[in-house]
């Protein structure tokens, strides 16, 4: 496969005012009015004099004239070379220097600030969900291969979902502007707020992409896998949602602007530094986060889940024995049982009953089972890389026992 | 506590039995009020004697203290108006010789004039001092001051080193002369033609600096400016006139220079130039003059302050040269950044940080308020409800 050419690639994909790079000199290019969708355009010919106004006494450069900024709905991009937060936020995610501060400034404008997408994080936004959900996702099936999905589900949720993308933003020290304006400094977070009152219904929608939305089926886990996004979760169908009670100019939460950001600054660094950088950035933003895939289990009958697995990869059917016990009649016995598959020890526990023992033990073996991780992990976005080695088939398994 | 109830409470000091309580006390000795307001003052209460004499006595513990009868001024105003008017008269004659105008106070006290008549209103009678209105009168001789230095520091580079020039040159000259350095300070300043000359004179200090060897552009200049300085100097007559026989030029100099030497404060017609209008030194000879003798540094330093207006107070001592006292006042013409924002936005640690913002003026809530976006929602709410135009 051949490489992409980034550069070229970017061009197309930003809008050439943003791209202005570290050069200030092409300032004078990007001057133009600014057409916006809600807003009249400013006429251009009225802030030149006012810029050359500035009387020269203080060498510190004063910002534009502030009458001017209020018309604009967000930040205009000249302003990001003079923010310091900006610098401060692209030095402190150690972003790589072709990451310019310009379209940092722009993933930090949401959607619902700014409704003009030459502007605004919604394309960036949409390229880092696609890659993070694409990283995570392989890694986590080539690590664990026989993972449920109810299972990859939840860690998918955990590693690049809503919550820990606002949690990660907070952590980054990113700060919610409190209204977006065009005289808002730009290293500030910006989205039109949900107005207060407004009743969130989270993880609900109205209409979904799934056919037959409105019998109310059973949603099993092979049909969310099919029809759902990549965290189980339904997707809202936007020619079914009921439009006449929403209009367009409609505020976002926090927390989708947070993740909507950190979305963007990953397909920005896609855009900007390639591949390998994003890459990086995801492995050292992302996949350093502890998450404890163990615990993310959640077994209603583990015996009998045993024993189904035992039958279908033809081992012998599992036995609980009673490995050790101490206080059988006294107020707190303990019983150590031990799941037996023949001669083959699967699992071990210990419980205050010998069905709670038991049921442990067997929780025990069926994570041991799930928990499979194979040597030498090899994802396929590797193979994308220039000299790759030759790839080797990742180790598929037959799945979950479905009961 | 009352004496009564002092008295009281001494003849029982600790006795449980005998107490009684302070009103029962008061109850006990009632008195007529006069006679309580008499005796509230200790002073009356002790017949003639007043406080300060019983005081007096305590202190030393006898009967006839030592020291001055009264000491606080002998007797009051009213005390002498009661006395007889003989006895006034002759104290009166006695305490005003020392005054400022004896002679008239005396005769006008001791007037025994038929035709005496005491004045009955202030017009017409002379006037001592002043009832505040001190700065209505005119300004008398004794008010007026004119500075030993220059009213107005000298401000530009080059006038400074004139001044610099000018008195090293003069003092050059006195000391080749063997004058007293000291006599230069009565010229203020020099007639244009002598300070023409002085500036052509250029200066070559010995190995170490000494303050000797003045180069004369020619043999008139020279023959001038020895007998102008010998007239500061205060020359005797006989050498004025062997010098004044020079050359004719030198002579009507020289003349000029004595008679502004007679004015003692000569102010220059052409005061509003510095150095009439000469721009700057001809050679830079005179930096290397060294300083090191304290009675030429103080010379040197007090001209040069009469000069330029300058006194360079705290770095008198570790200056060797006059170069380093030039560098040194130079140094202080440099204008400082007044602001510390400037001052910031001049530093190349800081120009080149991109996450530090320089702002001219200081950052308030209001502005933080517009940097997060929130001052556009309070000030158009605080317009709806017309709190602010």
């Amino acid at each position: 496969m051949k490489r992409l050419q980034l550069q070229r690639w970017s061009s197309s994909v930003l809008s050439p005012r943003v791209r202005t790079g570290s050069s200030r000199l092409q300032h004078h290019l990007y001057t133009g009015p600014r057409y916006q969708s809600t807003v009249s355009p400013v006429p251009q010919v009225e802030n030149e004099p006012l810029m050359h106004e500035q009387s020269p006494v203080s060498p510190i450069p004063s910002p534009n004239p502030q009458k001017s900024k209020y018309t604009l709905p967000s930040p205009p991009v000249e302003a990001a070379r003079e923010s310091a937060k900006l610098a401060a936020l692209h030095a402190r995610l150690y972003l790589p220097s072709r990451l310019p501060l310009e379209t940092l400034a722009r993933s930090l404008v949401d959607a619902s600030a700014e409704p003009n997408s030459n502007f605004n994080n919604a394309s960036l936004a949409t390229l880092g969900h696609d890659l993070l959900t694409y990283y995570t996702s392989e890694h986590l099936i080539c690590t664990y291969p026989r993972l449920p999905m109810a299972v990859v589900f939840a860690a998918m949720y955990a590693y690049v979902g809503p919550k820990t993308l606002a949690a990660m933003t907070k952590e980054w020290g990113v700060e919610h502007a409190a209204t977006p304006g065009g005289e808002v400094d730009p290293g500030f977070l910006q989205f039109k707020r949900i107005d207060p009152g407004t009743e969130i219904r989270e993880g609900q929608v109205n209409g979904s992409t799934r056919p037959n939305d409105q019998r109310r089926w059973r949603v099993s886990m092979s049909s969310r896998v099919v029809y759902d996004n990549e965290f189980g979760e339904p997707v809202q169908d936007p020619t079914k949602a009921d439009g006449q009670s929403t209009p367009l100019p409609q505020g976002v939460t926090a927390e989708q602007a947070s993740s909507n950001f950190v979305r963007a600054v990953m397909g920005s660094i896609y855009l900007h530094a390639g591949r390998p950088a994003a890459k990086r950035f995801f492995e050292q933003h992302f996949l350093s986060r502890h998450l404890s895939i163990t615990e993310l289990f959640d077994f209603s009958q583990p015996a009998r889940d045993l024993s189904r697995l035992c039958a279908r990869e033809s081992f012998e059917p599992p036995v609980a024995k009673i490995i050790s016990e101490t206080g059988r009649k006294s107020r707190h016995p303990v019983f150590v049982v031990g799941i037996y598959s023949g001669e083959d020890k699967l699992g071990e526990g210990a419980g205050a009953s010998l069905l709670e023992a038991r049921s442990r033990a067997a929780v025990s073996a069926l994570k041991g089972w799930y928990m499979y991780s194979p040597l030498n992990v090899r994802v396929p976005s590797s193979m994308e890389e220039e000299s790759a080695a030759p790839w080797k088939p990742v180790y598929v398994d037959l799945g979950e026992v479905i009961v | 506590m009352r004496p009564s109830a002092r008295l009281l409470g001494l003849e029982v000091p600790s006795s449980r039995t005998l107490y009684v309580c302070s009103s029962c006390r008061q109850e006990a000795r009632p008195r007529p009020i006069l006679a309580r307001q008499f005796l509230r003052n200790a002073s009356t209460s002790s017949g003639s004697t007043p406080l300060t004499e019983k005081v007096r006595r305590k202190l030393w513990g006898t009967e006839n203290p030592p020291g001055m009868k009264d000491p606080y001024g002998g007797p009051g105003a009213l005390e002498k108006k009661l006395r007889g008017n003989q006895n006034v008269q002759e104290e009166g004659a006695g305490e005003i010789v020392e005054a400022a105008e004896p002679a008239e106070v005396a005769e006008a006290v001791g007037r025994e004039d038929a035709d005496y008549v005491p004045a009955t209103s202030w017009e017409g009678i002379e006037k001592i001092g002043h009832l505040g209105g001190w700065e209505n009168y005119p300004a008398t001789q004794s008010d007026e001051y004119s500075p030993f230095m220059l009213k107005q520091k000298l401000t530009k580079r080059e006038h400074i080193y004139l001044a610099a020039h000018q008195t090293a040159v003069e003092l050059c000259l006195l000391h080749a002369l063997k004058k007293p350095l000291a006599s230069i300070y009565n010229v203020v300043e020099h007639d244009k033609s002598v300070f023409k000359m002085i500036w052509k004179c250029k200066i070559q200090p010995g190995a170490n600096g000494q303050w000797e060897g003045v180069v004369y552009p020619n043999k008139q200049t020279e023959a001038a400016l020895v007998y102008i300085f010998e007239q500061i100097g205060g020359q005797p007559e006989g050498a004025v006139a062997e010098a004044a026989g020079e050359t004719e030029q030198a002579e009507a100099e020289a003349e000029a220079s004595a008679e502004e030497l007679d004015e003692g404060a000569y102010v220059s017609e052409t005061s509003g130039l510095p150095f009439f209008g000469y721009q700057d030194v001809r050679d830079k000879g005179f930096l290397s003059l060294a300083l090191n003798d304290p009675a030429v540094k103080f010379a040197f330093l007090k001209r040069f302050s009469q000069l330029s207006g300058h006194f360079p107070d705290p770095i008198i001592h570790p200056t060797s040269n006059v170069k380093e006292v030039v560098d040194l006042i130079l140094k202080s013409f440099n204008p400082k950044p007044t602001k510390l924002a400037d001052q910031l936005f001049n530093k190349a640690s800081l120009q080149s940080r991109s996450n530090v913002k320089i702002f001219a003026k200081k950052q308030r809530s209001s502005d933080r308020d517009e940097e997060m976006g929130r001052k556009k929602v309070i000030e158009a709410e605080l317009r709806a409800r017309g709190l602010i135009a």
